[in-house]
């Protein structure tokens, strides 16, 4: 029986994981293009899981025949509204502010968001359901539908993001206002607009991997913290500078977390994988996939 | 000595008259009575978190570090005060420098930690930190008490036991106001002046000769003292201690005081921190206002943003730079305010 639980573990490791790696990705994508560290990120999810909650919820009571589906479509345009009035709001007149002080306006904007979630939506904690429910056994192991619908998600949106970047002429545009905003916008790319489009793509990752994680959290003003923290260290571990490095720092933290939590402790689980990010920090300051910065005076 | 020419000779002559100046009213009020004591504590922790942010400020301020791991240091401060005056009955003076220098080893070692990371890997290491030891609290019951917490005694010097919560406050004013005066000689001293060169271009101060290692340890390890100290002084203030306060939102306070009250300035620190402990008693007494829950995260979100769009240098800087000092005429040598967290800073990336 030891190696079904391994891989159920891993598959849920794979799981969550995929979620940590969504939510880095939009960080990376907003780091990358606007030089904003958006450590909002997981209050912003959270905020658009609301959202989509309350659409959910009103979809049921209004006996619409798929209120998961209209809610997973209404949470999508409602979170990309969200990350467009932030990105116009806070963080486009604060732009021309120094990197530290783009850094601290993300850290108002935790205060804000997770202000304004308990204002508008109050503190208590709700059900959601998840996208595919039920159970599958095969050969004594059990798998949950929904964990391979997320994994599937996130790995269409990946692979769909990455071609975007690679193929189409917004994403080279994203990559030009990557590498240097000034050039970009000599060579005539509104960088403003593709500014204000990664916030939305972000927002809107962000907001699916909070939609993701809700039945296993709840709906409620804190659900995303652990997820952010670990998408976080996702980025971290992956390195800032590449899109592929959050991917898998992501997977190696969402499995990494699932075997220790099983297999040592799962009160010293959080400890352990700190632990780890600090050691791979001291080694690898800019992650496992990061290059570092040519620096000048 | 005319009192003019010692305010000019010791600069810092003014924040003890003005320490002085409160401990003298609130010495009076011991005998009238005039504040109830829910101003008294509120005096209470504006002081200790005034003691915070000075801390904070060597950090932020001073040295340009950013910590989101602070809360961690304050939570150990309190702990060590509620385990060493609570099951050792040791003495006040001795309890708080113990739950300062304690701290300030940990400290030293997110140093060496830091002295490898950039300012974004700096915040995400500490925030990763912070997280950690707030689960050690959590979990480690017999320093800590767990999820239950551990009452503290009350402060006792000298044979006497500080009953009486005007009696703390004045003590803890007479800390505040050795904190600030070693503050502001730190700050002038070749220490200060080499942080505030690393703050603004790491690489040009190692080029002038600034020991970067020494000064970021330094930086790291004079915040956590003074962060521990307050710790200290939280647990005897309030005098239960337990994990949940010690997370990333008591970090972010910390920020937040520095940011909004002002970068490098010693009555800048206590602005902020006064700032942020009167936020949610005022917006309470607001009507509207007072059935928003969380106003205060929201007010507190948006004066950081605020601060940082239009006065980027901090409100009180801006104050002393834009209203006092046109209307006082005062022809002071200025020395080079800090430019805030207003400049972009491109081409010079986390430094």
């Amino acid at each position: 029986m030891h190696w079904q639980i391994l891989i159920q573990n891993i598959v849920g490791g794979l799981e969550t994981g995929s979620l940590y790696a969504l939510a880095a990705l939009g960080v990376v994508l907003i780091y990358r293009v606007s030089d904003v560290t958006n450590f909002a990120q997981g209050e912003m999810a959270m905020f658009s899981t609301f959202m989509t909650y309350t659409v959910w919820t009103y979809s049921q009571g209004a006996g619409l025949s798929y209120p998961y589906l209209t809610a997973f479509v209404v949470g999508i345009m409602l979170a990309a509204l969200f990350g467009y009035l932030i990105e116009r709001v806070f963080i486009r007149p604060t732009s021309e502010s120094s990197l530290l002080g783009k850094m601290i306006v993300t850290f108002g904007l935790i205060l804000v968001v997770n202000g304004s979630a308990a204002a508008i939506f109050g503190t208590d904690s709700h059900y959601m359901q998840r996208a595919v429910s039920g159970t599958v056994v095969v050969r004594g192991i059990v798998f949950t539908p929904h964990s391979f619908f997320v994994i599937g998600l996130a790995l269409a949106l990946m692979l769909g993001l990455f071609w975007m970047i690679k193929n189409t002429f917004l994403g080279l545009a994203i990559r030009a206002t990557a590498q240097d905003d000034e050039v970009a916008r000599m060579m005539g790319i509104n960088t403003k607009r593709i500014t204000s489009f990664t916030w939305i793509a972000a927002t809107v990752l962000g907001g699916l991997a909070g939609l993701m994680i809700a039945p296993s959290t709840n709906v409620y003003t804190g659900m995303m913290s652990d997820v952010h923290l670990k998408s976080f260290i996702a980025a971290v571990l992956g390195g800032f500078t590449s899109f592929i490095g959050p991917v898998i720092g992501g997977l190696v933290i969402g499995i990494m977390d699932n075997l220790v939590g099983f297999y040592i402790s799962t009160d010293w689980q959080t400890v352990i994988v700190y632990g780890f990010l600090i050691l791979v920090l001291i080694f690898k300051p800019y992650g496992i996939f990061g290059e570092s910065p040519q620096k000048k005076v | 000595m005319k009192l003019s020419e010692l305010i000019r000779s010791h600069p810092y002559a003014k924040y003890a008259a003005a320490v002085m100046l409160f401990m003298l009213v609130i010495w009076i009020d011991t005998h009238i009575g005039l504040f109830s004591s829910r101003h008294i504590n509120l005096m209470i922790r504006v002081i200790y978190y005034g003691i915070v942010a000075l801390g904070f400020n060597f950090l932020l301020g001073y040295g340009g570090q950013i910590s989101l791991g602070h809360a961690a240091f304050m939570g150990l401060g309190a702990y060590l005060t509620a385990n060493l005056a609570g099951n050792f009955q040791i003495n006040f003076l001795p309890v708080l420098l113990i739950s300062g220098f304690i701290p300030m080893v940990f400290g030293t070692l997110l140093g060496l930690v830091a002295l490898r990371l950039e300012r974004l890997y700096l915040a995400i290491a500490t925030l990763g930190l912070g997280v950690t030891i707030q689960q050690v609290f959590q979990e480690w019951e017999t320093f800590t008490g767990g999820y239950g917490g551990v009452r503290v005694p009350r402060p006792e010097m000298f044979g006497y036991v500080f009953a009486y919560s005007h009696h703390f406050l004045l003590l803890i004013s007479l800390i505040l106001l050795a904190v600030m005066i070693l503050s502001y000689n730190f700050a002038r001293s070749r220490t200060g002046r080499a942080l505030k060169a690393m703050r603004d271009s790491e690489y040009a101060a190692r080029s002038l000769g600034v020991n970067l290692v020494k000064y970021k340890l330094l930086a790291f390890a004079a915040s956590s003292f003074y962060v521990g100290i307050a710790g200290s002084l939280y647990a005897y203030a309030e005098r239960f201690v337990h994990p949940q306060i010690w997370g990333v939102e008591l970090s972010l306070d910390m920020l937040a005081m520095v940011v909004i009250g002002g970068l490098a300035s010693i009555p800048g620190s206590l602005f902020g921190a006064a700032f942020l402990v009167l936020i949610p008693q005022i917006s309470r007494t607001i009507p509207l206002l007072n059935r928003i829950t969380n106003i205060n995260f929201i007010l507190t979100g948006l004066a950081m943003i605020f601060v940082i769009k239009f006065m980027p240098m901090g409100i009180y800087n801006w104050l002393e730079l834009k209203i006092i000092m046109p209307i006082i005429r005062e022809e002071v040598q200025i020395e080079q305010r800090h430019r805030g967290l207003g400049e972009d800073d491109h081409g010079n990336p986390g430094s």
